[in-house]
């Protein structure tokens, strides 16, 4: 069965991580999921504009689902990064408050009902496709690949706002990988921050940041890190080469898409899962 | 030893902007231990919370904690009293850039904040290189930061040189209005 989902792919789709963008459609299609762009579709409202000016910072997020359900007319909208899927959720749980609904909805022009379900990149294979649905298409699953969930900040967290089932230990991007034939791993930095909001002024604080969380990961035998945020795939990929730099020793790992690695098992060319766009080279876990 | 008077205008003015109340707090600590970024700061999040109760802004300004803050939730997440710990760190930034107060010259973070908005603000979109390029020129201290990883990102095809698009009136229209309704408001809370 066929099912249809807004798509809203945000600026790092566009840029940085192109690679997401084109293994998230890829992987998409495979299994029978439609996505429709937001036409004309705008900034989330990062926290360079909610650390500014609040009230615009809701209406942005606010603004593409009342695009969704009234111009759309579609209930579910795909936000594959985490930054943005955060503020599509702050967005619709603030308008909750009478007072900030109102101004949200002046600044917007016009209401939002909150039909719409907002899902991240694993809700998109955990929910609208299913564990059994994947399971059904896989046509090059992995034998055994050992990887490590990261989760990173948001999208888990705050809880009353995503809604997580378990927000200090995820567990739904863990199934996904599994159901495509990977083991994943029992780890300690699941759920901590990778400082990718300071990327381009702390660059100290992201590197030692990153190198705990990767440390750990290959401590506890991974052989890759499976991300489902564009800002933690830069960060933990860019910045091995600054921990090569600091100490020799450092063995490399390789950070994965969660669409490149279901695109992977669901035949997808490794030339539209922008497999040589990584600064750590991949090709050898994903061959 | 130090002494401070105490005042109740911070965690009042912490209030009206973001609606949490900082007087709930207990000094638990929860936040702190945490926290990513604490150990690269002067203070930690409960002392910056100890610091509001206390109306103590110029302590809060001189260091540089509310800058390295991610907005990672941990601590809004993990707070016994439920209070938004980390909307409380994006007030005071609200208010330290309406103010021009940072702990540092060229205060980076801050820097790339204005840059990323403006950006947001003139395609509708964020335009990643130009936020780069305008961050090199404007903040000398980072002109060499990152230059060799930026460059294999560029040659790996990671970075656009054009910008795409958002839908640039909308977006002109609501940058209008929200800052009028913000600015009201900011002056019926200053009147009262």
């Amino acid at each position: 069965m066929s099912k249809t989902l807004a798509y809203y792919p945000g600026c790092s789709l566009h840029g940085t991580a192109s690679e997401l963008d084109s293994s998230f459609k890829a992987a998409t299609a495979a299994l029978d999921v439609t996505l429709q762009e937001i036409p004309g579709w705008e900034c989330c409202g990062n926290s360079a504009v909610h650390s500014a000016n609040r009230l615009l910072g809701l209406a942005l997020p606010v603004n593409e689902l009342a695009k969704v359900e009234q111009d759309m007319k579609l209930d579910a909208v795909a936000v594959p990064c985490a930054a943005c899927y955060s503020r599509f959720m702050v967005g619709a749980h603030e308008i909750g408050d009478r007072e900030t609904a109102a101004d949200v909805k002046a600044v917007v022009g016009r209401g939002y009902d909150g039909s719409v379900t907002v899902m991240n990149l694993i809700d998109v294979f955990h929910d609208a496709v299913g564990l059994d649905a994947i399971k059904e298409k896989l046509v090059k699953p992995f034998d055994g690949l050992k990887v490590a969930c990261y989760y990173g900040c948001l999208l888990t967290r705050p809880p009353k706002v995503t809604m997580a089932d378990n927000p200090e230990y995820p567990m739904h991007m863990d199934e996904v990988v599994e159901a495509v034939g990977c083991k994943p791993v029992d780890w300690n930095y699941k759920t901590d921050c990778c400082g990718a909001s300071l990327a381009l002024c702390e660059q100290s604080v992201v590197v030692d940041l990153s190198r705990r969380i990767l440390a750990d990961a290959k401590a506890c035998g991974a052989e890759a890190v499976v991300v489902a945020c564009p800002l933690c795939q830069a960060n933990l990929d860019g910045r091995q080469q600054a921990m090569l730099a600091d100490d020799s020793a450092w063995q490399s790992i390789p950070i994965i898409y969660l669409s490149q690695l279901i695109g992977r098992a669901v035949g997808v060319h490794g030339k539209v899962l922008g497999l040589k766009k990584h600064l750590v080279d991949v090709t050898a876990v994903m061959a | 030893m130090t002494t401070c008077t105490p005042s109740a205008s911070l965690s009042r003015r912490i209030r009206a902007g973001c609606d949490e109340n900082a007087c709930k707090c207990y000094q638990c600590k929860k936040c702190s231990s945490g926290c990513p970024v604490a150990r690269y700061a002067g203070l930690h999040p409960a002392q910056i919370m100890r610091a509001v109760q206390l109306g103590q802004l110029d302590m809060i300004f001189d260091d540089k904690f509310i800058w390295l803050c991610t907005g990672c939730e941990t601590c809004t997440t993990r707070c016994p009293q439920s209070i938004d710990i980390a909307g409380i760190m994006d007030e005071l930034k609200i208010m330290a850039r309406q103010q021009g107060r940072f702990p540092t010259v060229d205060a980076p973070f801050a820097n790339i904040l204005k840059l990323n908005y403006d950006s947001i603000k003139r395609w509708g979109r964020l335009y990643e290189i130009e936020l780069l390029a305008l961050d090199k020129l404007t903040r000398p201290s980072g002109m060499m930061d990152d230059v060799g990883l930026g460059m294999k990102m560029f040659f790996k095809g990671k970075l656009n040189l054009f910008p795409t698009k958002g839908d640039k009136l909308a977006m002109e229209r609501m940058v209008r209005t929200s800052e009028s309704i913000t600015r009201a408001k900011e002056q019926r809370g200053a009147a009262e």
